[in-house]
C-alpha cells in the first residue's frame, strides 16, 4: 500500500475539489477517510487524538491477526495523478453560482454558469440542472400517486423519496436545515410527468454524450453522465462511464457508490476494468457485502485497516459484515466504541438497534433512541431505531407508526419495510404484512428476511402451500440460516399437506446449519417414528440427547428421548442400553418415572424367566 | 392497507376538455359575448350539439385524442365549409398564456349556463340547461378547475402549451387558413421558444439533432412540409429521445396487434403527458387483457413489457400492471416471469383491486381475498403442464375460500378443478384432492377420477347457478357435455346386482347441456359489465366516425345528409361482450366434435363452420385453429389430398371470381354478400336448411376463401391447399394445432401410398410433439402411438404392431380413455385380420362393437362391423352370406357419413363377399359386384390408395376375365400393374408440404 502520507496528501487534494463541485457527500466521505489514517508520531498532540480509536481496547480485542495489514503481494497501485484545477477565470461566476447552490437555487445557479465553458463551470450547471430535475420529479412522483389511487392510503404518498445519495445532498447539506413534512407539496389534478422535466434530463444527456464524444469531459461530468444514463435505465453504458469516471478520478466516493449500485452479480463485478487504486479496495469491500460475500468483505475491509486504522466508516461496515454473519456479540462491541468515539453518529445505528433488539436489551435501545432523537429525530435511522424500541416494549402500533415516518422519509429505505412486515404480523394484519414485506422486495430482491416474513404470513393465513414458495426463496439466499430451514419444514408438516418426507429434508438441513434452538433433531425423531422408521428415530433420538448432555440441558424433549429409547432397546432385546435409559429416567419426576420402573420390571422379569445367553454370560 | 375500495374514477380537467369547453361556447355563446358564430344552418348547429354530446361521453376515455385529432374530426364532420370553428378553437386556446386567462376563461364559462330562473328565451339563443349532458359536462370542468391548486392551474397551462405546439408542429395544412388571422399565436410561444433553446444547448451537436430541430420547431411553423416528412422526422427523432425508447419500440409492437395508433399514442414520449385517471388506466389494461387472452401469441412479449413496465414506472400504486405483466409472460410461456409477477400482484393488492372488484356487501372482509390467488396460481401451474402442483393449490384455495367463505370463488376453483380433472389424465387423485371437501370421501368410498370429477361438476353447476353466475353456469353446462361425451355415468354407490346399469352415454344428455349452455347468449346479464357500459360505447361511437362518416359526410354534404349522421351516430355496436360470445362459440366447437363422434359428417361440419363463420372474431385464435383443422381434417377425408379429379363447374368458377372481385375491389359490402351466399349454400347443401344463423361478417379474405372451397363440393380445393391458407392465417399459432393437422395428414397420405419410411418419419414427428415438455396431451400421446401402430401394421410388423396397440390400450383404459378404446380395440382386430389370425380378431372387434354401441359411436360402429364383416369373410367362404348381411347393415352409415377410405373398403368387401359365396355367379348379375368395385377404383385414385386400389383392380380384372370382357380385363390388369408398381417403387414426388417440415 502506498505511504499514509501519499494517502494523506491525495484525500487532502481530493477534499478541496469535490466540495468545491458541491458534491458534498463524497467530500464528507473522503475527509473521513483521511481522519481515519492513523497520525503521523511527529504531529502527534493529544488533542488530535481526541476522537481517535487509540484509547480503545478494541483493536486489541479484534484485530488479533496484524498479518492482513500486511500489503497483498504483486498488487501494485497505480498513482493517479491529482488534476489541476481550471483557471480562476469564470471564478466569479463560479462563486454567485456556488452560493447559489448551497442554498439550493439550483435553476438560479445554472443560469448564472449558462455561457461559461469551464469544465467545472459546466460541471456545475450540469449537476444544478439535474438536481433541479429529480427535485422536481420527486415533487411530481410523490402527489402523482394521490391522483391514481386516491387519497386513502396516505403514507406511501407523501412519502418523499430520499433513496440516493444526491437527494440526501440535496436535503442535507446544510446543517440544521430540517425538511419538515409541510414541505410535502400536495397537487391535484391530471399530471404526469412534467414535460419540461424531461425535457430537461433529455437535453442534459445529450450535452453530456457530446461533451464526452469531444473529449472535453472531466471526471465529474463523466459521474454525472452516469447518473443520467442510470436514471435512463441504460445501465451497461451508465458503467463503463462510471468506470471511466473513476479510473480517471478515484476520490469521488460518490460515483464509487453508483457503481456499486449498478453491480448486483459478481459476475458483473468482475467484468470491470478498474485501476488499480486503494480506493478500489473500499469499492470492492462493499460491493462484496452488497452481493453478500460477507468473509471476504470483511477481510478486505481488514486488510484497509492497515492504513486507516482509525475510520469509522471501516468499523461501522466491518459491524455490518459480522452482522451479516450473526456475530452480534462482536457487533456491540464494536458500536459501543463508535458510539464513544463519534458520539452524534447516526448512520449505521439502526444496525446497532437490531442488535440490541436481538438481544433485548431494553435499557441500552431506549439509551440509543434517545441518543438519536436529541441528535436528530428526522432522519430514518433514528425513526427505526425509536421503532425498534417499540417494538421491544410490545407496543406495536407505536413501534409502526416510527416506522412509517422512516419510511416517509425515505421510501426505499428497506430495513424499515421488513421491520414494519413484522410490526404487522404481531399485529396479526397479515395483508399489511404482506404489502409490507413486497416492498421490500422490490427494493431488494435478496433481501432473504422479507421473502421469510411473506411466507410465514401467507402461513399464518393458512395457505402453506403458496406459502411455500416464499419460504424457498428466503432459503436460496439464506441457505445456512437453521431458523429458515425449520419454518419451512413447519409448513410441510401442516395438516393440509402433511409433506413428510420434504419436512425431514428440511429438518435435516436445518440441523446440519447449526440449529441454536435445537428443534430439528427433535422433530426428524419424530417425523421418522411417524412414518414408522424406529432405527432412524432411535438415531436422531440419540443425537439430540448428545447434543442435550452437551449443552446441559434439560426438559420435556430430554424425558421424551429417554423414554423412546428405552423402549425402542427393549423392543430390541437391548436390554442393557434400555436399562441404562430408563435408570437415567428415573432421576425425573412425573409419570415417565413410574412408565420407566415399570420397563425395567419387566425386563427383569424376561430376563429371568427366559436367560438370554448374554445375560447368563456377563452376570455373576 | 389493503382492501381498499377505489373512487370512481376522478374528473380532472385536461387540455382537450378546455377544447371541448371552447367547442361549447361556440354551441351556446352567453349573452355577454359579442360574437355569435353565424351557423350555416340549423341543421349545423345540431350538428355540432351531437358533436359535443358525443365528444362529452367519452370524456372518461382512455385516450384522450390530441389537438390536431380534434381539428381532423371537426373537419369531418363539418367539411371544408366551416373552418371558423377550428380558427376560433386554435385561437382561444394560444391565447391562454397566464394563470389569470384560464381563471377568466372559466368563469366566462360560467355564464354560458342558464339559470334555473332565466326563463325568457331571446330568439336564436341556445342556452344550456345545467341538467342537461352538456350542461352536466360543462359544470364538472368548472368545479374540477376550481379545486385545482395554484400549482395544477400551471401544470395545466403547461400541458395546453405543449397540447396546442404539438398540434401546430404536426398539423402541416393548418397554417395556411390560420397564420394570418391569428398572429397572436406567434406571441403566445415565445416563452416555450426560447426555454426550448435554454435547455437545448446546441452547440455542438450533431447533424441529425440539428435537422430534427429545424424541422420540429422552425420549420413547422412556417413552411408546409407533407406529412410523411414529419413522419421521417419523427423517426429520426426516436433514438435521440431517451423516453422514445419506449415509444419507437412500442411502435414495434403495436403494429403486429393493435390499429398501430393506439398503443402507440398512449406511450409517445409527447403524449405521455397528460395523465389518465385510474379508471381510464383500468380500462386499458382490461381491454389488453382481453387482447392478450384472445390472440396472445401474436403479442410482442417484450414490446408489451416495456410499456407495462413504464406505465409502472409512472403509476407504482397501480398494481394491476403486474397482473397484466403476469398474463404476457404467462402467454410467452415465461414460467418464473409469470409467477414472479403473479405473486408480485396478489402481495400488493391482496386481490382486492381491478375493475372486477365487487366489494364484499357486508364489508366483514377486510383481509384481502388472497384465495384468489391460489386460484390463479392453480390456473396457471395447469397452463404450464403441472397438474400436481395445479390440484395441490387449488385444494388449497378450495379450503380457504370455504374459511373465508367466499363462494363465488369456490364456484370457480371447483370449476377450474373440473377441467384439471377432465383435461389431464391423472391417474388417481387419492392424497392430493384432500379428504376435506369431497362430500362421498367421508363415507369410506375410494371413487375413481371420473366419478369425482362427476361429482364435483354437478357440486359446481349447482353452486353456480344458486350464485347466478350465469357465465360459469354456461361453461360448467358444457363441461358437462363434455364430460357426457366421453364417460359413462356410473351410478356412485351401487348396490346389489347391476340391475339399474346403464352403461351407456346418452347423447341426448349431451344436447341438452350444449343447448343450456347457449341459452346464456338470450339470459345475458350484467355480471360484471357495470364499467363497459357508458365509456366503452361512446368510444366506439367516436372511433367509427372516423371510418364511415368521413366519406358519408363528404359525399353528401347538404341537408338532407344531417338525419343519417344522426342515426350514424346512434348505432352501437354489439352489445354482447366478448367472453360471452367465446363460450357460445365453443359450444359450437363442442357440437362440431360431438357429431364427429356420434359419426354425423354433416353436422359436425356444418358446426365447426359455423363456428368459423360467427365466432372467429370473438375467440381466441388456437380455438380459431381448431375450427379450421376440423373443417381440413373433414375435406381429406371427403375428398382427399390432392390432385382433383373433377373440374370445377361454371357456376363455381364464377363464385371464386366474384370472391376476387371483392378482393380487388376492397368492398366489404361483396364479399359478405358472398359469404352469406356461401352460407346459403352450405346449409342447403348439408342439412336441408335445418340450421339457420346470421353469419356475423367480418373476417379476412384467407377466411371466406377457405370457407367457401370447404362449402363447395365443385372448387378443386382439397386438403393441402386448405391446409396452406390455414396456415398463413394462424401464422403465429401453427406451431400447434395446425402444425400437428399437417402432420396428421402427411401421415395418412404417406401411408396410402406406402411410403412407409416417410410414414414413420412423420409418426415420429408427431412422437416428439406429444412429448412436449409443457405438459402431456394424452389426446396426442394416444394419437401418435395410435399412428406408430398404423405404420407398423402398414410394413407388415404385426407382432410390434400388436404390442404397440396393446400397451395402447392399457394406457387408455387406466386413463379411462373410452373412446379411443373403441379405437384401439379396431385396430387390435385389424392387425389380427391382417396377420391371418381372423379367429384371434373376432373378440376385439366384438369388444370394439360393444365399446362404440355404449358410447353412441356410430361411425365408429360402422367401420367395426365392416371389419367383422371382413374377419367373417376370411374365415371361409361358407361365412359369406353372415358376412353380407353384416356389411349390407352398415353400409347405410358409411355410405352417408363415411369418408372415401371407409367406402371403398366397404365397396370391396361387399364385392369379395359375392364373389366368395359360392351360390353366387358372376355372369348372372355382374353389375352388383363391378359396380361397387368401379366406384371404389374412383375413389382410391383419389386418395391414392395403392394397395387397395390394386386389389380393387385384381378383382375388375377377374372379374371382367370370368365375363370374357378381355379388353376391359387388360385395362384393370394395367391398372393394377401400374399401382403395384406405384406400391414398390414410391416416388419421391414434389411434396409441397413435406418440405416445409
Amino acid at each position: 500500500m502506498n505511504s499514509k502520507e501519499s494517502c494523506r496528501s491525495e484525500l487532502r487534494i481530493a477534499i478541496r475539489q469535490l466540495s468545491d463541485r458541491c458534491l458534498y457527500t463524497a467530500s464528507k466521505w473522503a475527509a473521513e477517510q483521511l481522519m481515519g489514517i492513523e497520525q503521523d508520531p511527529a504531529n502527534f498532540t493529544p488533542s488530535n487524538t481526541r476522537f481517535q480509536w487509540g484509547s480503545s481496547s478494541i483493536r486489541r480485542r479484534f484485530r488479533t491477526n496484524e498479518i492482513t495489514s500486511t500489503p497483498i503481494a504483486g498488487v501494485s497501485y497505480v498513482s493517479t495523478p491529482v488534476m489541476e484545477e481550471d483557471d480562476a477565470v469564470d471564478g466569479d461566476f463560479y462563486l454567485l453560482a456556488k452560493s447559489y447552490f448551497d442554498c439550493r437555487e439550483y435553476r438560479r445557479a445554472a443560469h448564472v454558469l449558462r455561457d461559461q465553458t469551464g469544465k467545472k463551470s459546466v460541471f456545475l450547471r450540469c449537476y444544478a440542472l439535474y438536481l433541479h430535475v429529480k427535485l422536481s420529479s420527486m415533487e411530481l412522483s410523490h402527489y402523482y400517486p394521490r391522483l391514481v389511487v386516491g387519497a386513502t392510503k396516505s403514507i406511501n404518498y407523501a412519502i418523499i423519496g430520499l433513496n440516493t445519495q444526491y437527494q440526501k445532498e440535496a436535503w442535507y447539506n446544510e446543517a440544521g436545515e430540517k425538511r419538515k413534512e409541510e414541505e410535502v407539496i400536495e397537487l391535484e389534478g391530471p399530471l404526469g410527468k412534467s414535460d419540461s422535466v424531461n425535457h430537461e434530463l433529455v437535453s442534459l444527456e445529450r450535452e453530456l454524450s457530446t461533451l464526452r464524444k469531444n473529449g472535453s469531459i472531466d471526471p465529474f461530468g463523466l459521474y454525472l453522465y452516469g447518473l443520467v444514463l442510470k436514471e435512463k435505465g441504460s445501465e451497461n453504458v451508465a458503467r463503463t462511464v462510471l468506470v471511466e469516471s473513476v479510473n480517471s478520478y478515484p476520490w469521488n466516493w460518490n460515483a464509487w457508490s453508483e457503481l456499486q449500485s449498478l453491480c448486483t452479480t459478481i459476475d458483473t463485478l468482475n467484468g470491470l476494468n478498474l485501476n488499480n487504486h486503494w480506493m478500489k479496495d473500499f469499492f470492492l469491500a462493499s460491493a462484496y457485502q452488497e452481493i453478500r460475500m460477507h468473509s471476504e468483505s470483511l477481510a478486505k475491509y481488514e486488510y484497509l485497516q492497515g492504513t486507516f486504522g482509525y475510520s469509522n466508516y471501516i468499523q461501522a461496515q466491518i459491524a455490518k459484515a459480522q452482522y451479516s454473519l450473526r456475530e452480534f456479540q462482536q457487533v456491540e462491541t464494536i458500536f459501543e466504541e463508535l458510539l464513544r468515539n463519534d458520539p452524534y453518529r447516526v448512520e449505521d445505528m439502526d444496525m446497532y438497534s437490531n442488535v440490541l433488539y436481538a438481544n433485548e436489551c431494553s435499557s441500552a435501545l431506549s439509551y440509543l433512541a434517545h441518543r438519536v432523537f436529541m441528535t436528530d429525530k428526522y432522519r430514518p435511522e433514528s425513526c427505526c431505531i425509536i421503532g425498534n424500541y417499540y417494538s421491544l416494549k410490545g407496543q406495536h402500533e407505536k413501534s409502526v407508526m416510527y416506522f412509517r415516518r422512516a419510511l416517509k422519509l425515505n421510501k426505499n429505505y428497506l430495513s424499515a419495510w421488513t421491520l414494519m412486515g413484522h410490526e404487522y404480523i404481531e399485529m396479526k394484519n397479515t395483508p399489511a404484512a404482506v404489502d409490507a414485506y413486497r416492498r421490500a422486495i422490490d427494493i431488494n430482491p435478496c433481501d432473504y428476511r422479507a421473502w421469510y416474513g411473506l411466507g410465514q404470513a401467507y402461513e399464518m393465513m393458512g395457505m402453506p402451500f403458496y406459502a411455500l414458495h416464499y419460504f424457498r426463496k428466503s432459503v436460496f439466499l439464506q441457505p445456512n440460516d437453521s431458523r429458515l430451514w425449520i419454518s419451512m419444514a413447519h409448513c410441510y408438516e401442516t395438516d393440509q399437506l402433511r409433506m413428510l418426507e420434504e419436512a425431514i429434508k428440511c429438518y435435516r438441513r436445518a440441523a446440519n446449519c447449526n440449529d441454536r434452538e435445537a428443534i430439528a433433531l427433535h422433530q426428524l425423531a419424530k417425523l421418522q417414528y411417524e412414518l414408522g422408521r424406529p432405527e432412524e428415530a432411535a438415531f436422531y433420538y440419540k443425537k439430540d440427547l448428545e447434543r442435550m448432555e452437551a449443552e446441559e440441558r434439560e426438559g420435556p424433549n430430554m424425558v421424551e428421548a429417554l423414554l423412546y429409547l428405552a423402549t425402542y432397546y427393549k423392543t430390541q432385546k437391548r436390554f442393557e442400553e434400555a436399562e441404562v435409559y430408563c435408570t437415567r429416567l428415573l432421576d425425573f419426576t412425573g409419570p415417565e418415572k413410574e412408565t420407566a420402573k415399570s420397563l425395567l420390571r419387566g425386563m427383569r422379569t424376561t430376563q429371568s424367566g427366559f436367560p438370554s445367553m448374554d445375560v447368563e454370560h456377563f452376570s455373576p | 392497507m389493503a382492501g381498499i375500495v377505489k373512487p370512481p374514477g376522478e374528473f380532472s380537467i385536461t387540455p382537450h376538455k378546455v377544447s371541448v369547453c371552447i367547442l361549447l361556447q361556440i354551441y351556446a355563446p352567453s349573452a355577454q359575448i359579442s360574437f355569435h358564430f353565424p351557423f350555416a344552418s340549423v341543421a349545423q348547429h345540431n350538428r355540432l350539439g351531437l358533436f359535443l354530446l358525443a365528444l362529452t361521453k367519452s370524456c372518461d376515455d382512455i385516450l384522450e385524442p390530441k389537438l390536431d385529432e380534434l381539428i381532423g374530426q371537426l373537419r369531418e364532420v363539418f367539411g371544408v365549409l366551416n373552418p371558423r370553428f377550428i380558427d376560433h378553437l386554435t385561437t382561444r386556446l394560444s391565447a391562454l398564456s397566464s394563470p389569470d386567462d384560464l381563471f377568466n376563461f372559466f368563469s366566462e364559462m360560467r355564464g354560458i349556463l342558464g339559470s334555473p330562473e332565466s326563463g325568457a328565451l331571446e330568439d336564436e339563443q341556445v342556452i344550456l340547461d345545467p341538467a342537461s349532458n352538456l350542461g352536466m359536462f360543462l359544470r364538472r370542468c368548472i368545479l374540477a378547475f376550481n379545486l385545482l391548486a395554484f400549482e395544477g392551474v400551471c401544470h395545466l397551462l403547461t400541458n395546453i402549451g405543449v397540447y396546442c405546439k404539438e398540434a401546430l408542429s404536426s398539423c402541416a395544412s393548418y397554417e395556411t387558413t390560420c397564420f394570418e388571422d391569428s398572429s397572436s399565436n406567434l406571441e403566445a410561444f415565445p416563452e416555450y421558444e426560447n426555454m426550448d433553446l435554454e435547455n437545448f444547448v446546441f452547440k455542438k451537436v450533431t447533424e441529425e439533432i440539428e435537422a430534427r430541430k429545424r424541422a420540429s420547431e422552425r420549420v413547422s411553423f412556417h413552411l408546409h412540409a407533407p406529412k410523411a416528412l414529419f413522419n421521417l422526422v419523427e423517426d429520426i427523432e426516436a433514438p435521440a429521445d431517451p423516453k422514445s425508447k419506449h415509444g419507437d419500440k412500442v411502435g414495434e409492437a403495436s403494429s403486429y396487434v393493435h390499429p398501430p395508433d393506439y398503443a402507440l399514442r398512449e406511450f409517445e414520449p409527447n403524449s405521455g403527458i397528460f395523465l389518465r385517471t385510474n379508471w381510464q388506466i383500468q380500462g386499458y389494461l382490461q381491454e389488453q387483457a382481453d387482447a392478450l387472452e384472445k390472440n396472445g401469441s401474436s403479442f410482442s412479449l417484450n414490446a408489451f413489457e416495456l410499456i407495462l413496465r413504464q406505465l409502472h414506472k409512472l403509476a407504482p400504486e397501480l398494481h394491476r400492471v403486474h397482473f397484466l405483466r403476469y398474463l404476457n409472460s404467462l402467454c410467452h410461456d415465461d414460467y418464473f416471469a409469470a409467477l414472479e409477477n403473479l405473486l408480485r400482484y396478489f402481495d400488493y393488492s391482496a386481490g382486492t383491486e381491478g375493475i372486477d372488484f365487487v366489494p364484499p356487501a357486508s364489508g366483514s372482509n377486510s383481509f384481502g381475498r388472497y384465495e384468489i390467488a391460489l386460484l390463479f396460481l392453480g390456473m396457471m401451474h395447469f397452463q404450464f403442464g403441472h397438474p400436481k402442483q395445479a390440484l395441490e393449490v387449488l385444494t388449497e384455495a378450495v379450503r380457504v375460500s370455504q374459511q373465508l367463505s367466499n363462494d363465488t370463488c369456490l364456484a370457480y376453483t371447483l370449476a377450474a378443478i373440473c377441467n384439471l380433472l377432465s383435461e389431464i389424465g391423472v391417474s388417481s387423485t387419492a392424497g392430493i384432492l384432500g379428504s376435506s371437501f369431497s362430500p362421498l370421501t367421508s363415507i369410506g368410498i375410494s371413487l375413481s377420477v371420473q366419478q369425482q370429477l362427476f361429482v364435483l361438476l354437478r357440486g359446481s353447476l349447482k353452486r353456480a347457478e344458486s350464485l347466478k353466475l350465469k357465465r360459469l353456469v354456461a361453461s360448467n353446462h358444457l363441461a358437462m357435455a363434455k364430460f357426457d361425451l366421453t364417460h359413462v355415468q356410473r351410478p356412485l354407490v351401487s348396490f346389489g346386482p347391476k340391475a339399474s346399469m346403464k352403461l351407456r352415454t346418452c347423447p341426448t344428455n349431451v344436447c341438452k347441456e350444449l343447448r343450456l349452455s347457449s341459452h346464456l347468449i338470450s339470459e345475458f346479464s350484467f355480471e360484471s359489465s357495470t364499467m363497459t357500459t357508458d365509456g366503452a360505447f361512446s368510444t366506439a361511437w367516436l372511433k367509427n366516425l372516423q371510418k364511415p362518416l368521413g366519406s358519408a359526410i363528404l359525399s353528401q354534404e347538404n341537408g338532407s345528409g344531417s338525419n343519417e349522421n344522426a342515426f350514424q351516430f346512434c348505432v352501437q355496436p354489439s352489445s354482447i361482450p366478448g367472453s360471452v360470445l367465446q363460450l357460445i362459440g365453443s359450444s359450437y366447437l363442442l357440437r362440431a366434435t360431438a357429431w364427429e363422434l356420434y359419426g354425423s359428417a354433416p353436422l359436425a361440419r356444418i358446426n365447426a363452420l359455423v363456428y368459423a363463420t360467427c365466432f372467429t372474431d370473438a375467440s381466441s385464435s388456437s380455438d380459431a385453429a381448431l375450427a379450421y383443422v376440423k373443417l381440413i381434417q373433414h375435406l381429406a377425408v371427403f375428398r382427399g389430398y390432392k390432385g382433383s379429379v373433377k373440374k370445377p363447374n361454371f357456376s363455381s368458377c364464377k363464385k371464386l371470381n366474384q370472391v376476387c372481385c371483392g378482393e380487388v375491389l376492397g368492398g366489404k359490402k361483396r364479399l359478405q354478400e358472398m359469404v352469406v351466399l356461401c352460407a346459403n349454400v352450405t346449409v342447403m347443401d348439408a342439412d336441408k336448411g335445418q340450421m339457420r344463423y346470421t353469419p356475423i361478417l367480418k373476417s379476412s379474405i384467407v377466411h371466406f376463401k377457405l370457407c367457401l372451397n370447404i362449402t363447395d363440393p365443385n372448387v378443386g380445393l382439397e386438403a393441402f391447399a386448405a391446409l396452406k391458407l390455414a396456415e398463413e392465417k394462424f401464422l403465429s399459432v401453427s406451431k400447434s394445432r395446425i402444425l400437428i393437422l399437417k402432420l396428421q395428414l402427411l401421415h395418412e397420405r404417406a401411408l396410402h401410398r406406402g411410403h412407409l419410411k416417410l410414414a414413420q418419419q412423420v409418426c415420429d414427428e408427431l412422437g416428439v410433439l406429444a412429448s412436449s415438455v409443457t405438459g402431456v396431451d394424452m389426446e396426442l400421446k394416444t394419437e401418435a402411438s395410435l399412428r406408430h401402430a398404423r405404420t407398423l401394421l402398414a410394413a407388415n410388423q404385426y407382432s410390434e404392431a400388436a404390442a404397440v396397440a396393446h400397451s395402447l390400450f392399457c394406457m387408455c383404459y387406466k386413463f379411462n380413455l373410452q373412446v379411443e378404446n373403441a379405437t384401439v380395440l379396431l385396430l387390435l382386430a385389424e392387425v389380427h385380420k391382417r396377420s391371418g389370425n381372423a379367429v384371434l380378431g373376432l373378440p376385439y372387434a366384438l369388444a370394439s362393437l360393444s365399446f362404440c354401441q355404449s358410447f353412441n359411436l356410430d361411425l365408429l360402429k360402422a367401420s367395426a362391423t365392416l371389419t367383422l364383416a371382413e374377419l367373417w369373410l376370411s374365415l371361409g367362404s361358407n361365412h359369406a352370406k353372415r358376412a353380407l348381411s353384416l356389411i349390407q347393415g352398415a353400409l347405410p352409415m358409411i355410405l352417408g357419413h363415411g369418408g372415401l377410405e371407409l367406402r371403398a373398403r366397404a365397396y370391396i368387401a361387399e364385392a369379395k363377399c359375392y364373389l366368395s359365396d359360392p351360390s353366387f355367379s358372376v355372369s348372372e348379375n355382374s353389375e352388383v359386384v363391378l359396380d361397387p368395385l368401379s366406384q371404389a377404383s374412383v375413389e382410391l385414385q383419389v386418395l391414392e390408395y395403392h394397395e387397395l386400389a390394386a386389389e380393387t383392380f385384381y378383382l375388375m380384372a377377374i372379374v371382367f376375365h370370368k365375363l370374357g370382357q378381355l379388353e376391359e380385363r387388360e385395362e384393370a390388369a394395367n391398372s393394377f400393374k401400374k399401382h403395384m408398381m406405384a406400391l414398390e417403387n414410391p416416388l419421391d414426388d414434389e411434396d409441397p408440404l413435406f418440405n416445409v417440415l
